[in-house]
């Protein structure tokens, strides 16, 4: 956690917590980063879904993800209107692939210098509360 | 089927036009183009606005159409309703369809589009995918910028090599008097042009304009009759592989890899045909990687194809001789002027910008976030 406080989120910023995905918000708050695994065909995804994306089972469990994961790719966002964005700018947002097969996430990396991102690098799940319900997945370099 | 009549809209910027007015002005110059009477069209498709609202450019028009379609899938929304004709057309469910898009996209909304536009509800009012981005702070722009960067993690494509596409663009916009930039740039330019989400720059964005435009699409024994230049549609497909871009199931191919074979399959041609290519510039990456998935560069090898001058009046493959997004015209989509400037290649009527001997031109349309792809093969002759 970075230690802001969950008041510093602005609300439009947090999403509904739609069904499907209760689990995976109920997770974060914890600390826990939860993402869905089929039963059918063994692959991970995320964002959590009714049915399988990979094959359309909708045979799903939830486990506990690592947290770990791969860069595959990232921008550096230098020029963004909305705010609390506008004033943090520039900011690394970075495609993850999770150590589990299939599950990729969209997450900032507020911590990581933008000169130093990286395709490939290593990163690790860290989260940053929003409000009671929700915390938010970033990502951060020191696995 | 045959495209027998194209329009479009004053522009770039016409702060005293509506949207709607737009479209109507377009669809008007279309008809007029085409030597039809108004009455004459029995289908009408447009996308962008949602809420009927081909019902209500049908009120407004004066139309009563009894074939619509409001296929909204993004920018090349217009590529799929020209395949949606092209088989109604084909089935004999309908005789002639106007295609109609306009938008006061600059004057209304002003150029916020791709770099953050305050979403009135927030996340909880968005569509459930985007509302896992939405609060990361990815913007339009960057989500184009992701996959951009992995072309190059990919395959050693350049800036410079993007930033050549802009350049040979406004090469083509320097000859079209309604384009939005007609002062030449240099690659170093685009460059130095403020960085926006890495890797892309200002100059590697398409312009936000004002603008509209309408095609006319009948069969072709009525086509005959009206003594314009043929124009055939030879082959159409379309697709998509996502929604939002963390599910894009590889960032360096998108659905052109299949609706670019498939529509050249039932033209009857190859890539090696084509004369003319106008392709959704919405950023340079996009003409990069669509260049590569319609086959007119190998896979990776999009970025020597550009900087080798291909895209140039006088290259390999002239592509978007209108000035294209990147310069000159782009009032929130853009998929319809791609078929619009294809006819006129066809046509011989491009003036400065003309292709001599075009007989084949292509039209692609991009939609989205690279999610939405659609090609038209257009040509002088029958498949």
């Amino acid at each position: 956690m970075s230690g802001d406080t969950v008041s510093e989120v602005p609300k439009y910023l947090i999403p509904r917590i739609s069904p499907e995905a209760a689990e995976f918000f109920a997770g974060t708050v914890r600390d826990e980063l939860r993402v869905q695994r089929c039963r059918a065909c063994g692959l991970h995804h995320h964002y959590p879904r009714m049915a399988c994306p990979h094959c359309g089972s909708d045979d799903l469990e939830w486990i506990t993800a690592s947290g770990l994961g791969t860069v595959h790719s990232y921008t550096v966002i230098r020029q963004q209107g909305i705010p609390p964005f506008n004033e943090q700018v520039p900011f690394v947002v970075a495609l993850v692939d999770l150590e589990e097969p299939g599950a990729r996430f969209i997450a900032q990396m507020p911590t990581l210098a933008p000169e130093d991102a990286a395709i490939g690098i290593r990163v690790r799940a860290a989260f940053q509360p929003a409000s009671e319900e929700v915390s938010f997945v970033e990502f951060v370099t020191d696995v | 089927m045959c495209v027998v009549g194209v329009g479009l809209a004053d522009g770039p910027k016409t702060p005293e036009l509506s949207a709607l007015m737009l479209q109507a002005q377009a669809f008007g110059r279309a008809v007029a183009d085409s030597g039809l009477k108004k009455d004459d069209i029995d289908g009408l498709a447009s996308a962008g606005y949602g809420g009927m609202h081909e019902v209500q450019l049908a009120e407004y028009l004066g139309l009563r159409p009894h074939w619509l379609d409001s296929t909204s899938c993004g920018g090349s929304s217009f590529e799929f309703h020209a395949l949606h004709a092209y088989r109604a057309i084909q089935a004999g469910d309908v005789d002639t369809v106007a295609i109609v898009y306009g938008n006061n996209e600059l004057s209304a909304a002003g150029r916020s589009l791709g770099t953050g536009r305050a979403g009135g509800g927030g996340a909880a009012a968005m569509p459930y995918p985007m509302s896992w981005e939405f609060p990361t702070g990815l913007t339009l722009i960057g989500a184009y910028a992701m996959a951009a960067q992995r072309h190059m993690h990919q395959y050693g494509t350049t800036s410079e090599q993007l930033a050549s596409i802009s350049v040979q663009t406004r090469e083509h916009a320097a000859r079209n008097p309604h384009a939005m930039y007609r002062d030449p740039i240099t690659i170093d330019d685009v460059l130095s042009s403020k960085l926006v989400a890495d890797p892309l720059h200002k100059l590697d964005s398409c312009v936000i304009s004002d603008g509209g435009c309408a095609i006319i699409l009948t069969t072709e024994d009525r086509a005959r009759e009206l003594g314009r230049p043929m124009v055939y549609v030879r082959g159409a497909a379309a697709g998509m592989t996502h929604h939002s871009i963390q599910a894009m199931p590889d960032l360096t191919v998108t659905a052109g890899a299949v609706t670019g074979p498939k529509a050249f399959a039932e033209a009857g041609i190859t890539a090696a045909d084509v004369d003319t290519f106008q392709m959704y510039d919405s950023f340079t990456y996009t003409v990069l990687v669509c260049l590569e998935d319609l086959g007119f560069a190998p896979k990776g090898e999009g970025g020597p194809f550009v900087a080798s001058g291909a895209l140039g009046l006088g290259g390999a493959l002239p592509t978007n001789t209108d000035g294209g997004g990147l310069s000159a015209t782009h009032p929130g989509m853009r998929g319809l002027f791609l078929l619009c400037e294809a006819t006129r290649q066809l046509r011989g009527e491009a003036g400065d910008s003309q292709v001599d001997g075009a007989e084949i031109a292509v039209a692609h349309g991009s939609g989205g976030w690279l999610s939405t792809m659609g090609t038209v093969v257009l040509g002088t002759e029958p498949a």
